[in-house]
């Protein structure tokens, strides 16, 4: 015979169990999505890939490829091209850019891509790094880069 | 531990560290808003608008700091039923809430220079305004259940529950693709903050903590004092 | 322990089914509410489509929190919740088949509603069907939470806009997953992955919340 007591603590000990596996799922499932990626923004080599219709709205991701970047109309439209190193999708710009816009930084545009391949940008983020540091460290980081690439040709 | 439960021995104890919590708060935030706002150098990309960080990053970090002492404290409430595990729980929660709401606002301030937006609502940005909410849910419910142990231990579970987000903000950086930048201090490999700039965001976050300490004990005192008055006016209402 | 689930469930069940007010209502301010957006934000079918999802998703959370004051209070007043405190059977069991009883009774319309909705939203097909999939494996989430904010909120006499600042914030991360599936769907992405944390999201509240929310109402029965 048992009591009602001892029952019920039975019961909820057989309720914390099932509730250990519930979470073993949850834990399984975190994973198996993790591993499949859940992307804030779409790549240049993701659109080489699968390809975007025209006019369709997504956000494009990458860096600012060094030496793309250019004006029109007295620098009120800017262009500039993203890549993810691989590929590189051309960005067309009429608004305002941020400050920490510059060549070789992170950089996400919202817009679509035009007939041409174009992608038309109506709002672009610049995402910054982790570091930070005065002027003058990167000034003798930048140098001893240089420094390093140069030691590598000679080689 | 249940030693300090008695109000006469932590007014003792709080008393004794009151005194040194105030003098490293007033030591740390004279020297280190000096050298945050006059002393320390431009950021090599972002000039001066880096010294925003030497505020929003330790507030940031309270917010979630401040957020474990509640969620710790209400545990403590709940398992071991310590009567001022609750007092410091209730009393840290409106001070949570602050540096919730001073990240989110400094953070916007520096966002608008430095990415082109006030807000964008990316994981981590999203979840620390979620963490805001907590803290107002969690007041709420203090407020809104008049018997005080029952109001403690509700208060306790949301908290508990409340955890699970916490996680959410610090590895949401890591698992979304997002426009906030990696965490530079607490990370792999030490941090990436140049020692000129590292020195006064450090003095800041010790004075950020020792700020906390000072107005946690003043309001647990205040609190306690509020109790007994609450205590001493029943009593004299029976008596008379 | 089956047949306390189903003793309880049945009661739920009749007792939602005699009264026809909570399910219907919650479907109806669904309806309402969703249906109040394309007057208020212009009919034009592109703006609808993009919003559609999100526009939903946050109607089905509302609808779900306005059945939530009345699913531990009610039982608390009549004193049902004494009386099962005092059966063998464990208080989180009880949460449980409430809480479930709430999923079928409010979740459950709700989800079977939404392709109605998406139509009206001018979504394409694809995206409804993503759209009705993610409701249906992310509104449990909502009964379970909503248990939770409900036991919480048992004592207080005017609970209803307590519930809404208690689990609002905590049906955030339902609410993004639900829509991102959406989205993904809608810029031809993999919405699988979203479902899957969605499912998580599920999942989990079922394993934690009746614990809390037991924890929550043995206070309000003490």
């Amino acid at each position: 015979m048992t009591t009602p007591a001892k029952k019920r603590k039975q019961q909820r000990l057989l309720l914390i169990i099932i509730a250990l596996v519930l979470l073993s799922v949850v834990a399984a499932l975190m994973m198996r999505a993790m591993e499949d990626g859940i992307t804030f923004f779409i790549s240049p080599t993701e659109i080489a890939e699968n390809g975007k219709a025209v006019g369709e709205r997504f956000r494009l991701g990458g860096l600012v490829e060094e030496g793309s970047v250019s004006s029109e109309e007295n620098g009120l439209v800017i262009l500039f091209n993203v890549t993810d190193t691989l590929n590189s999708t051309p960005v067309r710009y009429r608004d305002i850019l941020p400050d920490l816009f510059r060549e070789g930084q992170g950089v996400i545009a919202e817009g679509s891509l035009n007939a041409d391949g174009v992608f038309i940008a109506d709002k672009v983020l610049a995402k910054h790094d982790e570091n930070y540091m005065p002027p003058e460290v990167m000034d003798i980081l930048e140098r001893a880069e240089n420094y390093d690439e140069n030691k590598d040709e000679n080689n | 531990m249940h030693k300090y439960a008695n109000p006469a021995r932590f007014n003792r104890l709080a008393n004794a560290i009151l005194p040194w919590s105030f003098g490293v708060m007033a030591i740390a935030f004279a020297y280190g808003l000096y050298q945050a706002l006059v002393a320390s150098p431009p950021d090599y990309q972002q000039g001066e608008t880096v010294r925003i960080m030497y505020i929003h990053v330790p507030s940031a970090w309270m917010s979630l700091a401040v957020y474990m002492v509640l969620a710790s404290a209400s545990f403590v409430s709940l398992v071991w039923r310590h009567p001022l595990a609750d007092i410091a729980a209730k009393a840290s929660a409106p001070v949570g809430a602050t540096f919730t709401a001073l990240a989110l606002f400094t953070g916007s301030l520096w966002g608008k220079p430095m990415w082109g937006t006030y807000w964008e609502w990316d994981a981590r940005m999203t979840s620390v305004l979620i963490l805001l909410f907590l803290y107002f849910g969690y007041m709420a419910l203090w407020r809104s259940i008049d018997d005080q142990q029952k109001a403690a231990k509700a208060a306790a579970i949301l908290a508990i529950v409340g955890v699970i987000n916490v996680p959410i903000i610090k590895f949401s950086v890591e698992w979304w693709n997002t426009i906030h930048q990696p965490a530079s201090v607490m990370r792999m490999g030490g941090p990436t903050i140049d020692g000129s700039m590292l020195i006064p965001l450090f003095t800041m976050f010790i004075a950020f903590h020792a700020y906390f300490i000072t107005l946690l004990l003043w309001r647990m005192k205040a609190e306690l004092n509020e109790r007994k008055i609450q205590i001493m006016k029943e009593n004299e209402v029976l008596g008379q | 322990m089956i047949s306390a689930l189903k003793t309880i469930l049945s009661y739920e069940l009749k007792l939602a089914w005699r009264q026809g007010s909570t399910g219907g209502m919650a479907v109806a301010f669904f309806l309402v509410t969703v249906a109040l957006f394309p007057l208020g934000v212009g009919p034009e079918a592109k703006t609808l489509a993009s919003i559609g999802g999100g526009v939903i998703w946050v109607a089905a959370l509302l609808a779900a929190l306005l059945s939530l004051e009345r699913l531990i209070h009610s039982d608390l007043e009549d004193g049902f919740l004494d009386q099962l405190a005092l059966s063998p059977w464990p208080l989180e069991l009880v949460i449980f088949a409430k809480a479930l009883g709430h999923w079928l009774v409010t979740g459950l319309p709700l989800v079977l509603a939404t392709p109605l909705l998406g139509v009206m939203m001018q979504m394409q097909a694809h995206s409804i069907e993503v759209m009705f999939y993610s409701m249906l494996v992310g509104t449990p989430a909502l009964s379970f939470i909503g248990s939770l904010g409900s036991g919480l909120t048992a004592m207080v006499k005017k609970g209803g806009l307590l519930i809404a600042l208690l689990i609002l914030p905590l049906y955030i991360p339902t609410l993004i997953f639900g829509v991102s599936a959406i989205d993904a769907a809608s810029f031809n992405g993999d919405p699988v992955p979203h479902l899957m944390i969605l499912a998580a999201l599920s999942i989990g509240a079922v394993a934690l919340t009746p614990f809390a929310s037991a924890a929550a109402i043995r206070l309000a029965l003490e």
